[in-house]
This record gives structure tokens, C-alpha cells and sequence, in this order.
């Protein structure tokens, strides 16, 4: 480093040189010319400007050394020696060697003004792309990877960014990658993290320390360490601390997205949890409230009551403990498979099969719709959990039930379509809102939130596609041309099918 | 007359015992109870029951333990166990270890006295073998091998009538897959040819295959023959 500074530094001088001896060649000429050598000194004067310009005041002031020797030597009589015989030229030599120094001067200050304008423009020019690239970045690991690239890039030098984790500074990012710091250096960034005011300790040989300040306070910290201890310029530190600025925007940008997003979710789980007690506390009460009603009615009024009223108390006490039941299994269920403690066991089943022991179970609700089953003998068998297969279909044929007004029909079907089969449970009840068609598989979603009489636990549908993507099933709902609602269910085929001999 | 049957109830819940012990007495029987499988298998040794009707959930020395014990000291008294739904497994090992049946809670008095009897019924016949059995429409001679339904002969595949010998010979009982496997294919046999082949026993027997009346499944546990009467 040193070694190319000082090569570049003869360099400047060897240029200069380089200017005096263009600037005798054309003296030499234009005194061939017999053109008076006074006029000579303009042209060494090009010379000390251009070096000014071209090389700052130092090989400005070489040049006019050179120049005003060179001058002497070769034009001033006697020449080709550094004595001066007439007292005037004397003058004339002393009043050149003070034009080329202001010269010089002017010349290197025009040239320094016009490097740090240069220097202004690449410093905008690099903000401004930082701070598109920081605004295109969405998570925060991404974006203190970039500042840190962005940093170490422009200082030359190993970049960490420290962010407070649980109470204290962790490295989050780093360019060079790495994600540690020595005890001693992770405790004095931690201190000066914590002291926000000692500027003085930011800088240290080799070591500089860029808080990320926000109108909230510090986020974090950037720690910048050089090989060597090279002096960083104003100009330079300048520019990573307007860096810092902007990183440190753009992490209170994301920190913001992230609590939006926090109190978002805080907000849907709250609605969830308030969904959910309302329709446990509707849904647990309605039935007992039933089941103890009729109990009661029994125990008092049993001597009173005609046969056919103690048996229409005795349904009402079965139905409503069965429906209690159906909502418990729905609760266990939902729970099952938000816990993850589903484990589905996925055998070759025959969906006929399965089908049948779901419109078993459903009977006594059924007992009011006629149903009707249409299923190929020969579908191949399906990979599946029949329990939770069985459950998916109750959960189907229940929801039939209870839109579907009593003495429709409920048609049950199952059809292959290419390497899938699809099991259609089909009602004739008022269908669905085309726009809640999707939301109908929501946890706790009623279509009907103000329809207490077909009082559902709001869990069946949400349970039927939980368990379906348990099986790499799937199920959409759609409303029939004829009128009422359908739900499909979409399995795919496995490729090997048993076949009788084969046993 | 004969002397009431004994029943032991073990359940750790009071008010089960309390609806058994009231719906059980009121059909013949003599009811015992135990509130857990110590006392269970205590009672068992006191008295002997013909019947036992065991909670699987039982708190200590649970209800597998109690089936365990209780076939490994050579009783061969019939077990009914109760089962929680979402615990197809538990049963499954329940009746692998020797249990007879089972019911899931919450169950109705109709269903546990049905199935208690098909486990009562099945130890009698054990003991003399029967010629001819009838189901509903089905009837089957065991001697002859003719099977019919609803009058009309039925062309069974030799496969198809032992599999369904082996469910008439345990009618009204539920069958595992595991021993139905084990009865009709010693070497191993996956229970999708279990399946196929009650697909196609269902087509011949059943007046509506979609919708079984005789032969039913136990999804996740076996396959049970519609009881006689």
C-alpha cells in the first residue's frame, strides 16, 4: 500500500518533469525562430499550470522550480550556465519564479475543488444505489448482508453488524462472512452500543464503530476494522455514516412491517379465540340444556305424562347427547390435527367400504333425507386412513343433513376421472354463497353465522380438508346446477392394485 | 329356572357402574363391580364371574394388564371391553390379547347387551359344533358347503366360503384383521386381499353391497357377521 503510494507519488513528479522539458523543447524551437527568449517564460508558465491541474500544488511547485533553472540555463545570457550577467534579467527571473508559485497555488486548489466534486458525486451516486438496493430487500438477514457487503466494499475493510438479541448486542451479519466476535471486542461494541454518546470511542486505530440511529434510538451497531492503521478521511467516514443512517432506516422499516404484521396475527388469533368460545359456549349449552330439561321433565311430571311424551322426552335426551358427542369428536379432532398429533395410517381401502360405515354411523341423523349411493363396483382401491376417511364422510353427510331440509335427497357418488377417483357428497339445501365458498373451510365459519337452528360446531368442513391433505386428498365445494351444495373429493390412484390370484 | 349369570363391570367411573349395574340388573343379570384391575382380578379369583366387562382406561395396572393377567392364569371368560373413540390401536391389542369384543363410549345399553351375549353365545358353541347356520338371509351348511341367500344357492370361490365359515363361526363377533389373515393366509398376507375379497363376498351376499346389512366393517379394527336373531 505504502509502496503503490509512493510509486504514484513519483509519478506526479516525473510527469511534471515530463511538462518543463516539453515546455524548453518549444522554447528551444521558438529560439530558433529568433523570437525574444522574455516570451520563453509563458510557455514554462504552461507547463506549472498543467502540473497544478494534472498533479495538485507539490508537483506544481516542482515544475516551477525546474522552470525557473531551465529557464536561466538555457536562455538567459551567458547560456548554458546558471549565472546571471545583466541585473535585469535578474529581476525578470525573480518576478517568473513568484507567478509560477501563485500559479501553483491556483492551479492545485482549482484541481483539489474539482476532485472532491468528483468525490460528492460518487458519494450520491453510491447512497442513492444503497438505498435502492435496501429498499428492495425484505427480510432482515438479506438486509444486513447487504449493508455489510455495501460497507466493506467501499472502506476495503471486514464489516460486522451487531443487532440486541434478548438484552444483548449478537452478530447478525457479516463480509467477510462471519458470525463471531471475540469476548473482548463483542464487550466493547456492547459499550459503545449502550453509550451512545462517547464519539470518541467509536474510533479506534484500524477500528471504526457506526451506531444505526433511528428516531426510536440505537437498532444496532456496524463494526468496521482495517488491516494496518490507516487513516480513514473525514470525507470517507463521512460517507459510511450516511450508509449507516440509511441501513438503520431501512431496519426500523422492516421492524415496523414486522410488528404490523405481529399485531395482525394477534388480532386474527384473538378473533379466532373469541369465534371459538362463542360457539362452544352456544354449543355445549344448547344440548345440555336439552338433555337436563327433559331429565328433569321426567323425574317430576313421570306419573302425568302419556307414553308417547316420555318417549319424545327420552329421543330428546338420546339426539341431543349424540349431537354433544358429534361436537366433542369435532373438538378432539380440530385439535388432533392442530396439535400434529395426527398419524394417519394410509392402507389400500375400498372407499364402498368406508362409505358404508359412514352412512352407518349417520343413520339416526339420515333418518329424515333419502340417500342415495352410487358407487362403481370396480373403483380401485384407495390409499387411505379409513377411520379418518369415515370421519370425513360423516362430516359430509352431517353438514347434509343439517342444510338440507328433511325428505330431499342426498346423493353420495363416487366416479373415476383419470388417475384420480372423486367422491361427491351432493344435498339439495339452499347452497352456498358463491362468496363464501372458500371461506366455508374456515375453522369456526358458519355460511350462515345468524342461523342458530342448524347449529353446527363450524369445525366439520375444516376438519374434512385438514384430514383430506392428510391423505394427499383434496376436497372443493361447489354449488349443483339443479340447486343445493356438493362437495368433491379428489384422491389420486396408487400405481399398484392387489389383485385376487395374487393371494 | 337357572341361576342369574354373574357380570363383573370394571370401571374406575362411578356413574358408568352405576347405569350398568341398574341397566344389567334389569336384564337377568348379577352384577359385580370393581373400581379398578386389582380389585378386578381379586373379584375374579372370589367368585368367577361368566362375564366381564372391563374399561380399558383404567387407572394402575390398566385394563391390558388385567386382559393379560387373566388369560395367562388359563380363564377363558369372555371379555368385553369399553373404548374411547380415536383409539383404534387400543382395541385392536385389547382383542389381540384375548378379549372378546368391544363397545366405544359412548355406547347405548343395546349395543354392550349385544355384544355380550355374542360373547357368551360364541363360548357355547365352542363346545359342540354346529351343522347349520342362519343369519338374516344367509344360511350356511357347514357340512355340505352350501350357501344361500334368500332361498338361491351362491357360487363361492373355496377362498370366499372359509373366509366366510370363519365369520359365521364367530357370528356377531368382531374379527381382527390380524386373525382373519392369520386363519386364512398363514403365509403372510396384506389386509388389502382381506378387503378385496369382503368386496366381493358383499356382492354375492348382500342385497345392497354399498350399504352392508351382513357383513360389517369395524373401520380401523375387523369385520363382524351379522349376529343370528
Amino acid at each position: 500500500m505504502i509502496q503503490a503510494l509512493s510509486f504514484r507519488a513519483a509519478m506526479t513528479y516525473a510527469g511534471s518533469l515530463a511538462l518543463v522539458a516539453g515546455a524548453l523543447v518549444a522554447g528551444l524551437v521558438l529560439q530558433r525562430a529568433s523570437i525574444h527568449p522574455a516570451n520563453f517564460a509563458l510557455v514554462f508558465l504552461i507547463a506549472v499550470l498543467w502540473s497544478g491541474i494534472a498533479y495538485g500544488l507539490w508537483p506544481a511547485l516542482f515544475a516551477s522550480l525546474l522552470s525557473v533553472v531551465a529557464y536561466n540555463f538555457f536562455f538567459l545570457p551567458p547560456l548554458y550556465t546558471f549565472v546571471i550577467a545583466d541585473p535585469s534579467n535578474l529581476v525578470t527571473l525573480f518576478f517568473f519564479g513568484v507567478v509560477a508559485i501563485v500559479a501553483s497555488n491556483l492551479a492545485a486548489r482549482a484541481r483539489a475543488e474539482a476532485v472532491a466534486a468528483r468525490e460528492r458525486a460518487a458519494t450520491m451516486e453510491s447512497l442513492y444505489l444503497f438505498s435502492r438496493k435496501l429498499a428492495e430487500v425484505f427480510t432482515l438477514d438479506d438486509l444486513l448482508w447487504a449493508i455489510c457487503f455495501q460497507i466493506a466494499h467501499l472502506s476495503k475493510a471486514r464489516v460486522v453488524a451487531l443487532l440486541p438479541e434478548a438484552g444483548a448486542l449478537a452478530v447478525r451479519a457479516g463480509y467477510p462472512p462471519e458470525d463471531s466476535l471475540s469476548e473482548a471486542d463483542l464487550a466493547q461494541t456492547q459499550a459503545i452500543f449502550d453509550n451512545r454518546d462517547a464519539a470518541a470511542e467509536r474510533q479506534q486505530p484500524g477500528r471504526l464503530f457506526l451506531p444505526l440511529r433511528t428516531g426510536r434510538g440505537n437498532v444496532g451497531v456496524v463494526r468496521v476494522e482495517r488491516d494496518g492503521n490507516s487513516a480513514d478521511r473525514a470525507e470517507g467516514r463521512r460517507l459510511l455514516e450516511a450508509l449507516a443512517d440509511q441501513a438503520a432506516l431501512a431496519i426500523e422499516r422492516l421492524n415496523l412491517a414486522q410488528d404490523i404484521e405481529r399485531v395482525r396475527l394477534a388480532a386474527e388469533t384473538e378473533r379466532l379465540r373469541s369465534a371459538m368460545l362463542a360457539s362452544l359456549s352456544h354449543d355445549l349449552r344448547t344440548p345440555l340444556a336439552s338433555i337436563v330439561g327433559s331429565a328433569s321433565s321426567l323425574r317430576t311430571h313421570r306419573r302425568t305424562l302419556d307414553e308417547s311424551a316420555q318417549n319424545e322426552l327420552i329421543a330428546t335426551i338420546e339426539e341431543e347427547a349424540a349431537r354433544l358427542h358429534r361436537f366433542i369428536v369435532n373438538l378432539l379432532d380440530m385439535t388432533r390435527l392442530e396439535s400434529g398429533a395426527l398419524a394417519p395410517t394410509l392402507e389400500l381401502v375400498d372407499v364402498s367400504d368406508v362409505a358404508g360405515t359412514a352412512l352407518r354411523r349417520a343413520a339416526e341423523i339420515l333418518r329424515e333425507h333419502a340417500v342415495e349411493i352410487d358407487m362403481p363396483p370396480d373403483l380401485p382401491l384407495l390409499k387411505l386412513d379409513p377411520v379418518l376417511f369415515e370421519q370425513v364422510l360423516f362430516n359430509l353427510l352431517d353438514n347434509a343433513a343439517k342444510y338440507a331440509p328433511g325428505g330431499t335427497r342426498i346423493a353420495v357418488r363416487a366416479r373415476r376421472m383419470g388417475q384420480a377417483v372423486h367422491i361427491e357428497v351432493a344435498d339439495r339445501g339452499p347452497g352456498i354463497p358463491p362468496d363464501r365458498m372458500e371461506r366455508i373451510f374456515d375453522k369456526f365459519y358458519r355460511a350462515q353465522p345468524a342461523d342458530k337452528q342448524r347449529a353446527g360446531t363450524g369445525l366439520g368442513l375444516a376438519i374434512c380438508r385438514g384430514f383430506l391433505a392428510s391423505m394427499d386428498g383434496a376436497i372443493a365445494a361447489r354449488n349443483r346446477a339443479e340447486g343445493g351444495a356438493a362437495f368433491a373429493i379428489t384422491l389420486p390412484i396408487p400405481a399398484r392394485q392387489p389383485a385376487l390370484d395374487a393371494a | 329356572m337357572s341361576a342369574p349369570l354373574r357380570i363383573l363391570v370394571v370401571d374406575d367411573e362411578p356413574p358408568i357402574r352405576r347405569f350398568l349395574r341398574t341397566s344389567l340388573s334389569a336384564n337377568g343379570f348379577h352384577v359385580l363391580e370393581a373400581g379398578d384391575g386389582a380389585t378386578a382380578l381379586q373379584t375374579m379369583r372370589d367368585v368367577a364371574p361368566d362375564v366381564v366387562v372391563l374399561d380399558l382406561g383404567l387407572p394402575g395396572a390398566d385394563g391390558f394388564d388385567a386382559i393379560q393377567t387373566l388369560r395367562a392364569s388359563g380363564s377363558a371368560v369372555p371379555i368385553v371391553v369399553l373404548s374411547s373413540r380415536t383409539d383404534e390401536a387400543g382395541k385392536v391389542r385389547a382383542l389381540d390379547m384375548g378379549a372378546d369384543d368391544y363397545v366405544t363410549k359412548p355406547f347405548g345399553t343395546d349395543e354392550l347387551l349385544a355384544r355380550i351375549r355374542a360373547a357368551l353365545r360364541h363360548r357355547l358353541q365352542q363346545e359342540g359344533a354346529q351343522a347349520l347356520f342362519e343369519t338374516g338371509d344367509l344360511s350356511l351348511d357347514f357340512i355340505r358347503r352350501i350357501v344361500t341367500v334368500r332361498g338361491q344357492d351362491v357360487k363361492l370361490t373355496p377362498r370366499e366360503y372359509d373366509l366366510l365359515r370363519l365369520l359365521a363361526m364367530h357370528a356377531g363377533k368382531v374379527l381382527t384383521h390380524r386373525f382373519i389373515l392369520h386363519q386364512l393366509w398363514p403365509s403372510d398376507a396384506d389386509v388389502q386381499y382381506l378387503r378385496i375379497y369382503i368386496r366381493a363376498l358383499r356382492q354375492k351376499l348382500e342385497a345392497n353391497p354399498a350399504q352392508p346389512k351382513l357383513i360389517l366393517t369395524e373401520q380401523g379394527v375387523g369385520y363382524r357377521l351379522k349376529s343370528p336373531a
